[in-house]
């Protein structure tokens, strides 16, 4: 078995005397689409922050591709080839919707701190910039700051500066929340066209959209995992249902 | 040895008076996120107040009168004008207070003239209370003293033994919870801004005519109290009364001990002449430094700590 | 949907007319500023007014020293207390240069002297951006106001580099000089100020449109999202901060050839406070901001103080009046005219205006005879001075002039209050036109 993109061994995190994430351990595997689930105070998002390195550990280790990730500032860990979405959009408010995209890009293209490079004569880097707005169909909001864009638009903005650095492992919190059904599924295409051929990882709740997108789900409850495995599995699972999804009433 | 001694004492008077007026910016820049530059301004109109209060019915009704004065414009500003400019963001808010304190010291230029005010001691005061080690320890410092420790009592007995002085405890470290737990947030900042201003003012009557009375005494003690503030570190009233005693010691003792860093290499057996590099700063005596010292001690502290001595959050 | 191509924006006229065209409210400045001091030339003493090139000469000064520090509060989002520091060093290190330079040791033509403040500018910035920069938000403004009180404490105290409280004095005619000129009229400065004052806005303003700075902009915006898109907040605050020291540097140099001397007050709070001042009223959003809050500020000092002892009551005022009612600043609120004026609604606006003008002037006028007044009662009077206008004695002990003082700002500032009500109504009003306009089209 090839190395996973992302092994989590026996992570834990507290806060103060307040555990939140009590032992996990999880192997997400190149290339494949694993969603987290649980209820609300499970600690998904918390995870997230632990892997991309936004708090630091109270135990445990985490390795992307094998090299471990411990401690390493968030600037760091992304420049190792992960990135993530946030659960409250996070992106450039004052700055136009290309300029967001293009920041996505630059330390990826090695452009680093220069101050010598002008941005308007940079043509691979304008290009692609303009290539990933059309992939999130936000071609024509170009121009316009980030800050006056619907939400919707928005969470497209994030989920596009999130793979713009070229990461091949994306964790996206949330990525559907706050949307319509339609608007929803727009997303889930947009997510499962973008992150073709990466390893995905994300925290959802939209349980449709779990099982159309996933190839394994972990459950959380209470900072511990519960379950693990191909979303059947899960969905027929009693101390899940239990915990998490209810019994079936009907087929879902 | 009996210099150290009586520096002690100095120090600690001092301290107290630091403690007076640390202690209300703590509170406000805890609780409400804003590091009000107008604070030592406060200080600066309690003394001022005091002396023309003090000129028509005396000294002991000025030490009254003076720091409400002061609290009742501290509500004004908070209430009319502050809470406009909380929507901006703290960064507007902290560019308020610094417009405002300009604003304060140009007016009390205006009102008062540029030169130190005549703001004296009371008479009954003016005298040595005891001698210790051949130099008098001033009666009125033992005033300063008593008037700092009631004040501390005061509100050491507001903050646990009222329900208000319980909210504000939790609005020093939990501000955002204390309103989603349902107080009126808006009244108990207007409460917090002008008791500390009320603070400062009380601070400015015994201090100003102890120390001097003129427009700048706002801008120089106003960077020691930041430091003393962020030193102690935020949502820490007891922090900020350790800093503000280590603060007065520190003051003190740079005065008074002539000693340069070029004695001390002395001792190690390094002699600094004047050709060697930087002798003009490894000779430069401690009293001459002494101004340096609150500046030094801020960017070292948030530099190495930057949550202070007992912080509970960052700044 | 358009194809996608080259460059990613409509392709723009080109060569030199398209350049004019883009650029020609910059170029008509510095046209401008080329050719104002003959406004003012007396033709038959053949001299320019001293007074009048002395202020354009800080003027470019304060053009340069504005800019730099927006390069921090503007574009990166740091609010430095402390910014001073580096105009005022590198205005040392420019009078030492030149008196180097005096001596004989080193043969620097005088129109790049400034170079050496840059250089000065940057060096220290470094050394204390390094501490500086660890930081970020109020602990930085904290340490920058701690390096700030620290730096003028040295300036001081210290002879051999800062001169003590005497200051370091020059003599800017070195006889170096690349075009053959001596320096010694204050015209020829203005003319060295204005060149490295183009240069230094071109700097910046290209600077703004590099990866540096444009992850300055979002770090300011978001320094979360900018970890996570691979960048160190810290290193861009840091660079950042490098550069704005650089430009403040040259803006010393500038100062050190204009007065022939560089005093602890080049580093002081005051001088901050002064940039803070130009670059908040003219505006931290808009490049143009700090320059046009520059040439404000001093053309106000510089009017004002003939008249004035308060000339400091009035900028603090009208900064706080900026700091709760505007924070966007002077170009904030023209800009904020843009789709009004862009939707040809413009004239709607001008009775209004015209209704605000006049309870503005009344409150205006009042206050600033109450601030004169208080001026004359205890300031003046020290001095020496009478309260004149034109031929009128006022007296500040009598009742008269303090009453209508008073009737004038309370009058007025009621009819403001109403008339801002209803200004701000037929703003709504026109606004929401032009959204259902838009939303039709």
């Amino acid at each position: 078995m090839s190395t996973p993109a992302l092994r989590l061994t026996d992570v834990r995190k507290s806060f103060g005397s307040t555990a939140v994430i009590m032992g996990v351990s999880l192997d997400v595997a190149a290339g494949s689409r694993h969603a987290i689930i649980g209820p609300n105070g499970a600690g998904k998002t918390t995870l997230f922050n632990l892997i991309s390195g936004r708090f630091p550990m109270t135990g445990g280790s985490i390795a992307l591709h094998g090299r471990p990730i411990d401690g390493l500032p968030p600037h760091e860990i992304n420049r190792r080839g992960l990135s993530r979405s946030f659960q409250v959009t996070s992106i450039f408010p004052r700055m136009t919707v290309f300029e967001n995209i293009r920041c996505g890009l630059l330390w990826s293209r090695g452009y680093k701190y220069s101050f010598w490079h002008l941005m308007g004569g940079q043509r691979t880097l304008n290009d692609q910039a303009a290539r990933l707005l059309a992939d999130v169909n936000l071609e024509t909001r170009r121009d316009v700051p980030a800050g006056l864009l619907s939400y919707a638009e928005q969470r497209a903005l994030e989920i596009g500066i999130t793979i713009a650095g070229g990461a091949d492992t994306i964790l996206l919190d949330e990525p559907t929340a706050g949307m319509s059904r339609s608007e929803a599924n727009h997303a889930v295409a947009l997510i499962r066209r973008i992150t073709a051929g990466k390893t995905l990882v994300m925290v959802e709740h939209d349980m449709s959209v779990v099982f159309d997108l996933a190839d394994v789900v972990t459950v959380l409850v209470y900072g511990q995992v519960i379950a693990s495995g191909p979303p059947a599995e899960i969905r027929a699972n009693r101390a899940v249902q239990d915990a998490y999804l209810g019994a079936p009433a009907e087929a879902a | 040895m009996e210099v150290l001694l009586v520096s002690l004492l100095n120090g600690l008077v001092y301290g107290m008076l630091l403690f007076m007026l640390a202690s209300g910016l703590t509170l406000i820049f805890s609780m409400m996120g804003v590091l009000n530059f107008a604070h030592a301004s406060m200080y600066m109109l309690g003394a001022y107040f005091a002396f023309s209060v003090s000129r028509v019915v005396g000294f002991w009704p000025a030490l009254v009168i003076a720091p409400i004065l002061s609290g009742v414009l501290g509500a004004v500003v908070e209430m009319y004008a502050l809470r406009r400019v909380h929507r901006n963001g703290h960064i507007a808010e902290l560019l308020f207070t610094v417009g405002l304190a300009f604003i304060i010291e140009k007016g009390v230029q205006m009102a008062w003239g540029l030169l130190p005010v005549p703001y004296r001691v009371p008479p009954v005061l003016d005298r040595p209370l005891f001698h210790i080690y051949g130099s008098n320890f001033h009666a009125y410092r033992g005033f300063m003293l008593l008037i700092s420790i009631l004040m501390f009592v005061g509100i050491w007995l507001l903050l646990t033994r009222t329900r208000i002085g319980l909210v504000i405890q939790a609005a020093l470290t939990h501000p955002e919870m204390v309103g989603a737990l349902g107080h009126n947030v808006p009244r108990v900042f207007t409460i917090v801004f002008a008791g500390g201003s009320v603070l400062a003012g009380l601070a400015g009557v015994i201090g100003g005519n102890y120390l001097v009375t003129e427009p700048s005494m706002a801008a120089t003690m106003g960077p020691i109290v930041f430091v003393v503030v962020v030193f102690g570190g935020l949502g820490s009233l007891a922090g900020c009364f350790l800093a503000s005693l280590i603060m007065g010691l520190v003051q003190t003792y740079a005065v008074v001990l002539d000693v340069s860093f070029a004695d001390l290499l002395a001792r190690l057996g390094l002699k600094v002449t004047s050709a060697t590099p930087l002798a003009e700063v490894l000779t430069m005596p401690l009293p001459r430094v002494g101004a340096l010292l609150p500046y030094l001690m801020l960017i070292l502290v948030l530099l190495i700590k930057p949550r202070g001595l007992m912080g509970t959050r960052d700044t | 949907m358009s194809a996608v191509g080259t460059a990613a924006r409509p392709i723009e006229a080109g060569g030199a007319a398209g350049f004019v065209r883009r650029h020609w409210p910059w170029l008509a400045a510095l046209a401008f500023a080329v050719v104002v001091p003959w406004f003012s030339y007396d033709w038959s003493t053949g001299r320019h007014s001293g007074f009048i090139v002395s202020m354009l000469s800080q003027i470019g000064i304060s053009i340069v020293f504005a800019l730099s520090y927006n390069m921090l509060m503007g574009q990166a989002g740091l609010l430095s207390f402390g910014h001073a520091v580096f105009l005022g060093l590198g205005g040392y290190v420019t009078a030492h240069v030149l008196n180097a330079t005096k001596g004989g040791g080193v043969p620097l033509p005088l129109e790049l002297t400034p170079l050496a403040g840059a250089l000065g500018g940057l060096g220290f910035a470094l050394v204390l951006g390094y501490f500086a920069t660890q930081q970020r938000a109020t602990a930085f403004a904290m340490i920058t106001l701690g390096i700030g009180e620290l730096i003028t404490s040295c300036a001081l105290m210290f002879q051999t580099f800062f001169g003590g409280e005497g200051g370091v004095s020059t003599n800017r005619m070195t006889g170096h000089s690349l075009l053959g000129m001596g320096y010694g009229a204050p015209i020829q400065v203005y003319y060295l100020i204005v060149a490295w004052t183009a240069l230094s806005v071109v700097g910046m303003l290209l600077l703004t449109r590099t990866p540096l700075g444009r992850m300055a902009n979002a770090c300011r915006d978001n320094h979360e999202r900018a970890q996570f898109v691979g960048y160190d907040p810290r290193m861009v605050r840091f660079f950042q901060f490098a550069l704005s020291g650089l430009f403040a540097g040259i803006a010393g140099s500038l100062y050190t050839l204009t007065y022939e001397i560089v005093t602890y007050d080049t580093v002081a709070g005051a001088m901050s406070a002064n940039a803070l001042l130009m670059t908040y009223i003219g505006g931290v959003g808009v490049f143009a901001g700090p320059v046009v809050g520059a040439v404000l500020i001093v053309l106000l000092q510089s009017w004002v103080s003939l008249l004035s002892n308060s000339w400091l009551v009035y900028a603090g005022v009208l900064f706080i009046l900026m700091v709760t009612f505007a924070p966007m600043g002077l170009t904030g609120l023209v800009l904020m005219h843009q789709p009004i004026w862009r939707a040809g609604r413009m004239g709607r606006l001008l009775g209004p205006y015209l209704r605000l003008l006049i309870p503005a002037l009344a409150v205006t006028v009042g206050f600033v005879l109450a601030v004169e007044l208080c001026s004359f009662l205890t300031i003046g009077a020290a001095q020496g001075k009478s309260f004149t206008l034109s031929r009128i004695t006022v007296d500040p002990r009598s009742a008269p002039p303090w009453l209508i003082a008073g009737a004038l700002m309370v009058g007025g500032g009621l009819w403001l209050r109403f008339a801002m009500r209803r200004f701000g109504a037929t703003w709504g009003a026109v606004s929401e036109e032009i959204k259902r306009a838009e939303v039709r089209a």
